[in-house]
């Protein structure tokens, strides 16, 4: 719609009243390409770093010397010198915690937590496996709810019915229960004495589960209105078998709409793990996630030690916001105004 | 009448399935029947006691032969007793439902009072200085999860302004009706705040479609002002997305927002389910699923009924179908 109308004003650019609004369409359209830009940018760097995080210059990882004092990584922490510093540039806050005279009151680019561990270098590990949930739960989630969908969908009759009833039934089921259920029901549950590590898969299956019925009605609303078009009838006299169709005629057609959707379910999703985390069902590994490093965080919050809390949450909110961003990008581009949930 | 009377059946189908789900999902948790003889019996109990605790629990019959017997007594009224405290279950649920269903309502009333007017206001200014404002400001708000908003909340009216004292405690509205205002206001703004950005974003959507169709402009040509077109011509037939996601959220809100009941520290249906759980509690648990899968289902249904007082066509399309 905007394309057509700065077009014409373009063409006619001798009405002033007119054409006094065009350069306002172009102007918008400028900023929406920066802030698409500079989300691509946070995610491609939020990536990257969780990728490299093992070697990168500004993810310290090692101490050098043979004692740990002074020295804060994201997994090595600094209890004596550098616990719960706010991060250098918070001028207007102070240590909770008295500091020896020669020690620094501030540290790092996001600050120390209550263990003397770098903030800024944790959140960077912590992408990894934030973001490694997410993707993997919603990439299964989209393979099996476009399939249970685009069956549903084409086929109708009673496929369609007893598919519908399944997405009905799991979306009555209270969300975080269902999650609940899951992992706790694969993981082990750990005693005072010995916390083991707990697997990543048991999380990823639960969020597989809750992103699954949203889906699939999405995808089933999407194969409807694509099944009664000329093209599949014109495939389907053709002699076409059922599969051929979904996959080779209808399956091309809704993938825009499926990479939005994807965006979107992404950031939901991490959020979910981070639902999770605050009722301590998240991993266990060394390597943290963002919502397990907010909920330990939140402990300390009512001391007034807010940066171990916000700081992970203000990294989780960008690359939220750039997920979300990019998801609205694709959304309009190809014109897709499904509602979600 | 037939679609009112199928629609129903299905939903009674949903509930079924999904508490028997839930019946044989409890069975399976880790520790099973030890855990709850431990608590019913005491730890050092005998093998004698044992047995006695799983033939009155009625846990040495089969699943199904179980289920029926949760169902009769779901019906009949006799919800039971908790293991840890002999409580009954019932005063249990009477106890957090109220506070998830204040939580609930004052949130929705919050974000659609909100929402209405900004969406309605953008959506005839669009591309104003107004909706860019909204639309960017609802953008964000989206992409904040609410353990993130609870925090800053709690850090700046409790933390550095002791404005409202953290954790506050629950009161019921008519025993200190200010109290209970002061326990309810953060959480009621933490969850309305993502709440009134779907909301804004779905209505403001459906006003631009509606506020281009022909018979705006034929009321706008037959002299109707601006006010009453938008709130009487234009904001009826574009309710129907806000509603059906108000209407899903009302289900989510009662049994899903676990984390900010846990937050605040008010112990409504999603802390009750989920401290229910951990505790082992399977009975308590069982029926706040089937409370939550209640609710869920028959607002559902209720939102296809409304539906048809929305939109007449939806009336139309049913009787002839």
């Amino acid at each position: 719609m905007t394309d057509i109308e700065v077009i014409t004003h373009d063409q006619a650019p001798e009405i002033p009243l007119v054409a006094a609004s065009a350069p306002k369409q172009v102007r918008l359209r400028k900023r929406g390409q920066v802030a698409k830009w500079l989300s691509i940018a946070w995610l491609v760097f939020i990536t990257f770093s969780a990728l490299g995080a093992n070697s990168l210059p500004y993810v310290p990882h090692d101490c050098p010397g043979e004692t740990n004092a002074g020295c804060s990584t994201a997994l090595i922490g600094d209890l004596l010198n550098k616990r719960e510093l706010p991060p250098s540039w918070a001028f207007f806050a102070d240590p909770e915690r008295k500091v020896l005279a020669d020690q620094p009151t501030h540290a790092g680019l996001l600050g120390t937590d209550s263990n003397g561990r770098d903030i800024f270098a944790r959140s960077m590990l912590g992408a990894r496996n934030s973001l490694l949930i997410a993707g993997l739960a919603i990439t299964f989630g989209l393979a099996i709810g476009t399939f249970l969908g685009m069956v549903a969908g084409y086929f109708r009759g009673w496929v369609d019915t007893l598919i519908e009833n399944l997405t009905n039934v799991l979306l009555a089921f209270p969300a975080l229960l269902l999650a609940i259920f899951l992992v706790t029901f694969f993981n082990t549950p750990n005693t005072a004495e010995s916390a083991e590590p707990r697997p990543l898969w048991p999380i990823i299956l639960a969020l597989v589960i809750l992103s699954i019925p949203p889906l699939t009605r999405l995808v089933r609303a999407n194969t409807i209105a694509y099944a009664q078009r000329d093209f599949v009838v014109a495939a389907r006299s053709l002699g076409a078998k059922g599969s051929r169709i979904l996959f080779k005629e209808i399956l091309p057609n809704i993938v825009p709409t499926l990479l939005s959707f994807a965006l979107t379910g992404m950031a939901l999703l991490i959020v979910a793990e981070g639902a999770l985390a605050f009722l301590g069902l998240s991993v266990e590994v060394p390597i943290p996630t963002w919502g397990k490093m907010i909920a330990e965080g939140s402990q300390r919050l009512r001391a007034g030690v807010w940066w171990i809390s916000l700081m992970p949450a203000l990294v989780m909110f960008l690359t939220l916001l750039a997920i979300n961003l990019l998801g609205d990008v694709l959304a309009q581009r190809f014109n897709t105004r499904e509602a979600i949930g | 009448m037939r679609y009112v009377i199928r629609r129903l059946a299905q939903t009674m189908f949903v509930v079924v399935v999904v508490t028997f789900i839930t019946a044989v999902a409890l069975r399976f948790l880790p520790g099973g029947n030890d855990v709850i003889v431990g608590l019913k019996a005491g730890p050092g109990a005998t093998p004698e006691q044992a047995n006695a605790v799983i033939k009155e629990l009625g846990l040495d019959k089969s699943i199904p032969s179980q289920y029926f017997t949760w169902v009769k007594n779901f019906i009949s009224g006799d919800w039971g007793l908790t293991f840890h405290t002999n409580e009954r279950v019932a005063d249990a649920v009477k106890r957090a439902v109220p506070v998830s269903a204040y939580l609930m309502v004052y949130a929705q009333v919050f974000a659609l009072a909100l929402a209405v007017p900004t969406a309605v206001w953008s959506a005839y200014k669009q591309n104003s200085r107004f909706d860019r404002l909204a639309t960017t400001s609802a953008f964000g708000m989206l992409s904040v999860p609410n353990f993130i908003v609870a925090p800053v909340l709690v850090l700046l009216f409790s933390v550095q302004r002791k404005w409202i004292p953290f954790p506050s405690t629950y009161r019921s509205l008519w025993d200190s009706p200010v109290e209970h205002f002061k326990a309810f206001i953060l959480p009621t703004f933490t969850i309305a705040i993502p709440l009134y950005a779907g909301y804004m974003r779905v209505l403001r959507a459906d006003m631009i479609n509606t506020l281009q169709s022909d018979f705006i402009t034929t009321a706008r040509a037959k002299g109707v002002g601006t006010p009453a077109l938008l709130f009487k011509h234009a904001l009826r037939p574009s309710l129907f997305s806000i509603v059906t996601s108000a209407a899903v959220q009302i289900g989510a809100l009662m049994g899903g927002v676990v984390i900010v009941e846990g937050f605040f520290s008010l112990n409504g249906m999603g802390m009750l389910t989920v401290e229910s759980i951990f505790a082992h509690e399977y009975p308590t648990v069982q029926y706040c699923v089937v409370i939550l899968a209640l609710i869920y289902v028959f607002t559902n249904f209720f939102v296809d009924l409304a539906y048809a007082w929305i939109d007449p066509r939806v009336r139309a399309s049913r009787t002839l179908g």
